[in-house]
This record gives structure tokens, C-alpha cells and sequence, in this order.
């Protein structure tokens, strides 16, 4: 009986072989295409990015209607409004003499200026009501119940953090929209009682909206407060798993 | 001979929890990928159709009328026109931020974790508790800007006038004629030296602790107040006394729900029915002012 010989490797499998296991690839990428369950565990294990996941999870949190992907998303636009405010730092100056100047010259002159802008707008609204809907699914499922009560906790700094985002990137632009705007919430601010006045001083660098509070908020806006909020999501996120990863019924 | 029979478990009674489980790659990653990319499409399509807003350049001796603070914050400005600034602005927001961070603390139990309303009450006293909070506010701000009075007058010649006038709008009690307040009601000392301290910039003078301007106290403070305080109790007290509210679960829900309520009516208020004076009109009055995105 003859024996039965492995099947010559086709042309494919030498293309792959030579694109995929050379050694190059083999010193950036451990392990093998995620095509076993040996492999789909190593990939999120060994990969800085996905090894926030756990390797396994269980299968109700899967299930869309479970979460909306809501957290997920917000995280997801805080990337992408930094991406695109990235784009928009290169051409902005936060001067009284140059801001509106620098916005209009954005949306006529720059290529994609216009839609960068449109999408760092749009997204920061989007972040403000993904993150409100965030919490009322973490509410409304009871997942703030022990042990992940200090993780609530967390969630509620960072959703004042992204108000203040959004707020301090309001007065950017410069124009009569923005500066009435930051008017009217800093004299909110101003009211309170007792400290009101210093508080308002403080963000304001002045009595009223002018060229110390546009470099105020600029710094906090593009430096300041998404540091601050990337410390409390790197909290957030690791919490969650050192808590057990999502709450399901016990 | 006997054949040895060995005890075997019977074929796995209970499943263990690794079987409940699925691989995060592929199963929660591709989840992932696709809403993310969903978003990013929709956010895309969103960005060509229709543009940021961008008014004029910002000009101090140019109030745009009506100033608005950013559509998340109009809830807040919206309190401002009912009450003491710094009751609205400040202290609700900050009281009501620490009881949110003090939830998990006052609810303990795990029962009921990871489900969608899971308790047997949680859904009607969500919807009921939403719908008290979202209509009780519109309420509230037709009451207190007089427009109930305007429609009751208009529509079936009631007036409350005079006297009642405090029934049409809080605000007139303050009025010497409506209620007829002594003179020492205004000023009314608490402290027996006169405080000052952060005296801040020009027009803000200084902060003084001494007298109580009792009208306005009340008008300002202390009937807001009590209404805030006092109809969340009542709703989460009525709520208890059909036996709807058993635990410190429904409790919180039904806080939760009342405030989604009225953080959306402020908000819509404050958003689309405000106009120049801060006076109330309708939305498709509106249209030429800014803040509403996509005009410019």
C-alpha cells in the first residue's frame, strides 16, 4: 500500500507563508492568526491594546442589548475627538487676534478643514449623551452594586469631566455663540456662594471673558482636563476587571 | 463475577461557568469593531450634511439675547430664572452630584445586579417617577413664569390678582402689597458684626453676612427648596404607601427616573423655548438665534 504524501503547498500557502511567518512579522506578532481558541486567547492576552478584555467573557455581555456598547462608544469618541482636535491644533492659535480668524481659515482654506471641525463638534455631543446613557444603563442594570461601588464613583468624576470638556472647548471658536455662552456658565459659576467670585476669577484669568480666559480654557481643554480624564479611565477600565468585568446576576 | 461499577457523577448537573463563557476574540471584539465603524459612518454622514455653527466674531458690546450656556448646561440656566443663582448654579448640581456618587453606598444588597429592571417594581415606578418629574416641572414653569395665570384669565376670565397675585407667580410675595411685610422683615440681623470677606472686583462689592432679607429668602430659597426637597419625598412616600417602593433599590429608582424627568424638561425649556428676555415662546419663533446647530 502506498503511503498517502502530504499535498504540495499551492502557491497561496507559499505567499503566506513567506508574508505571515517570516521573521520580521514573527518578532512584531507572537502569535498566530487567530483562527484556534489557543490563538484567539493569546492574540487578547499579548496585545497592549486588547488585553484590557479579559481572554474570556461571559456570554450574556456579548448580547448588544445587554450594554449598547455605550461605555465602549464614549471611550471610542474621546479617541476620535482627539484624533480630530490633533488636526485642529495644527492650524489654531488660541489668540483673541488670531481664534476666529484661525476657524475661518480651517473651514475655507484647509483641506477637510471643515469636516475635521464638523466631526470634532458633532462627536462632542455625541460623548456628552453616550455618556449620560452610560450611566442610566449602568443604573437601570444595578451594576453599580458592590463590589463595583467605588467604579460608580469614578464614572460620576469623569462625567463631569467630559462636561468640562465640552465646556471649556466651547469657547474656542470665539465667536458671539462661544463667548455668550462661557458669559453666562462662568457667572453661573460665579454665584456660588462664597467662593463664587474667586472661582469665576480663577477660570476666567479676569472679571469677564477676554484673552486670559481664552488661553485658560484652551490649556484645559487640550492638555489639562483629558490627562485628568485619561488617569480616571485608565482607573475606570481597570477596575472593571479587577471587579470581575461586567455584573451579571449572581 | 460482579462487574466493579464505578461511581461516575452523572453527565455534568450543573454547567460549569466556563461553558456560559465565549472567546473575546472573536465573539465581543467584533462587537466592538462594528459599532465603533457604525459611529464612525454615522458621524461622517453627519459631518457633510450639515456644519458647526459659527456666528460672528465674539464681541463684548454685543449681547446676543438670549445668552445660552451650551445645551447641557441650559437645565441649570433654566433653574436660574426660578431661583436664588446660587441655589440653581450651584448648589443643586453639587448636592445633587454627591448623592449620584452616593448611591451604591445607601443601596448595598447585590440582589438584582447585571439585569435590566430587575426588581418586580423597578419598571412602573420608573415610567410613573419619569413622567411625575418631566410633566411636574413643565408645571411648575408655567406656574412660576405666569403663563397658567395668563390662560386662566384669557380663557375663563379668572383672576387671581391682588392678593392671589402669589398664586399667578412666586416672585409677587415678595411685593410689600401683596403680602405687607414689616420693615425689620428685610433686614433682618443674624450676626452681631459685620462680616466681609472676598470682596471680588468691581461690581460684585462686598459679600456681607449680617443681615437676612427674609421676602426674598423665602422667595428665592426657601420655596424653591422646599418644592425640590419636598415633592421628591412625597413622590418616593406616595410611592411607599401603595407598596410600590419596598426597597432602597426602588427607592433610588424612583429618584433617578424623577430626575431624568426634569433634567429632560429643563433642558428641552431651556433649549427650545426660551427667546430674547429669557421670555417663554415657541420653538418655531426661535429660529433665527443661534445655538441651534446647523444655523449660522
Amino acid at each position: 500500500m502506498a503511503l498517502e504524501q502530504p499535498a504540495q503547498p499551492t502557491l497561496g500557502d507559499r505567499i503566506y507563508d513567506k508574508l505571515f511567518h517570516n521573521y520580521l512579522w514573527r518578532s512584531i506578532f507572537r502569535t498566530g492568526y487567530p483562527n484556534t481558541p489557543r490563538n484567539q486567547m493569546l492574540v487578547v492576552a499579548t496585545n497592549v491594546f486588547l488585553h484590557l478584555h479579559p481572554t474570556r467573557i461571559h456570554r450574556t455581555h456579548v448580547k448588544i442589548t445587554h450594554t449598547y456598547c455605550l461605555g465602549g462608544l464614549t471611550f471610542f469618541m474621546f479617541l476620535g475627538l482627539t484624533v480630530t482636535g490633533i488636526l485642529l491644533m495644527f492650524y489654531y492659535v488660541p489668540s483673541v487676534d488670531r481664534a476666529y480668524l484661525d476657524i475661518q481659515n480651517i473651514q475655507t482654506n484647509v483641506q477637510f478643514g471643515q469636516l475635521m471641525r464638523n466631526m470634532h463638534r458633532w462627536m462632542a455631543h455625541a460623548m456628552v449623551i453616550l455618556v449620560f446613557l452610560h450611566m442610566l444603563r449602568v443604573f437601570y442594570t444595578g451594576a453599580y452594586k458592590p463590589p463595583r461601588e467605588f467604579n460608580w464613583v469614578v464614572g460620576v468624576v469623569l462625567l463631569v469631566l467630559t462636561f468640562l470638556l465640552s465646556f471649556t472647548g466651547y469657547l474656542l471658536p470665539w465667536d458671539q455663540l462661544a463667548f455668550w455662552a462661557i458669559t453666562v456658565g462662568t457667572n453661573i459659576a460665579g454665584s456660588a456662594p462664597v467662593l463664587g467670585p474667586k472661582t469665576k476669577f480663577w477660570l476666567l484669568g479676569g472679571f469677564e471673558v477676554g484673552p486670559d480666559a481664552l488661553i485658560r480654557f484652551y490649556t484645559l481643554h487640550v492638555i489639562g482636563l483629558p490627562l485628568l480624564a485619561a488617569i480616571f479611565m485608565a482607573v475606570h477600565f481597570w477596575r472593571i476587571r479587577r471587579d470581575g468585568g461586567l455584573a451579571r446576576p449572581l | 463475577m460482579a462487574a466493579v461499577v464505578v461511581a461516575r457523577p452523572a453527565l455534568r448537573p450543573t454547567p460549569r461557568a466556563r461553558d456560559e463563557e465565549v472567546l473575546v476574540w472573536p465573539d465581543l471584539v467584533f462587537v466592538e469593531f462594528v459599532s465603533a465603524l457604525l459611529f464612525t459612518v454615522a458621524l461622517f454622514f453627519l459631518s457633510f450634511a450639515m456644519n458647526a455653527p459659527l456666528l460672528d466674531e465674539a464681541n463684548a458690546n454685543v449681547t446676543n439675547d438670549p445668552a445660552k450656556a451650551p445645551w447641557y448646561l441650559l437645565n441649570l440656566q433654566e433653574l436660574l430664572l426660578h431661583m436664588n443663582p446660587a441655589l440653581a448654579g450651584i448648589i443643586v448640581p453639587t448636592v445633587w452630584l454627591i448623592l449620584l456618587g452616593a448611591f451604591p453606598y445607601f443601596d448595598q444588597s447585590t440582589a438584582g445586579q447585571g439585569r435590566w429592571f430587575a426588581d418586580a417594581n423597578s419598571i412602573r415606578n420608573t415610567v410613573v417617577s419619569f413622567i411625575v418629574g418631566f410633566f411636574g416641572t413643565l408645571a411648575l414653569i408655567l406656574w412660576n413664569s405666569g403663563k397658567v395665570a395668563l390662560w386662566l384669565k384669557d380663557w375663563f376670565g379668572i383672576s387671581g390678582g391682588g392678593q392671589l397675585a402669589f398664586l399667578e407667580r412666586s416672585a409677587a410675595l415678595k411685593d410689600p402689597s401683596v403680602v405687607p411685610w414689616p420693615d425689620w422683615a428685610s433686614s433682618i440681623p443674624y450676626l452681631w458684626f459685620n462680616l466681609k470677606i472676598l470682596d471680588e472686583g468691581p461690581g460684585a462689592g462686598v459679600t456681607t453676612f449680617q443681615k437676612i432679607d427674609l421676602p426674598t429668602l423665602l422667595v428665592d430659597i426657601g420655596i424653591p427648596a422646599g418644592f425640590m426637597v419636598g415633592l421628591t419625598c412625597l413622590l418616593v412616600y406616595a410611592l411607599w404607601r401603595i407598596g410600590w417602593v419596598l426597597s432602597r433599590r426602588d427607592a433610588l429608582i424612583t429618584l433617578m427616573s424623577g430626575f431624568v424627568g426634569v433634567f429632560l424638561m429643563l433642558t428641552i425649556i431651556g433649549t427650545a423655548f426660551r427667546g430674547p428676555g429669557q421670555d417663554l415662546i415657541w420653538p418655531w419663533d426661535l429660529r433665527t438665534l443661534e445655538g441651534i446647530p446647523g444655523q449660522e
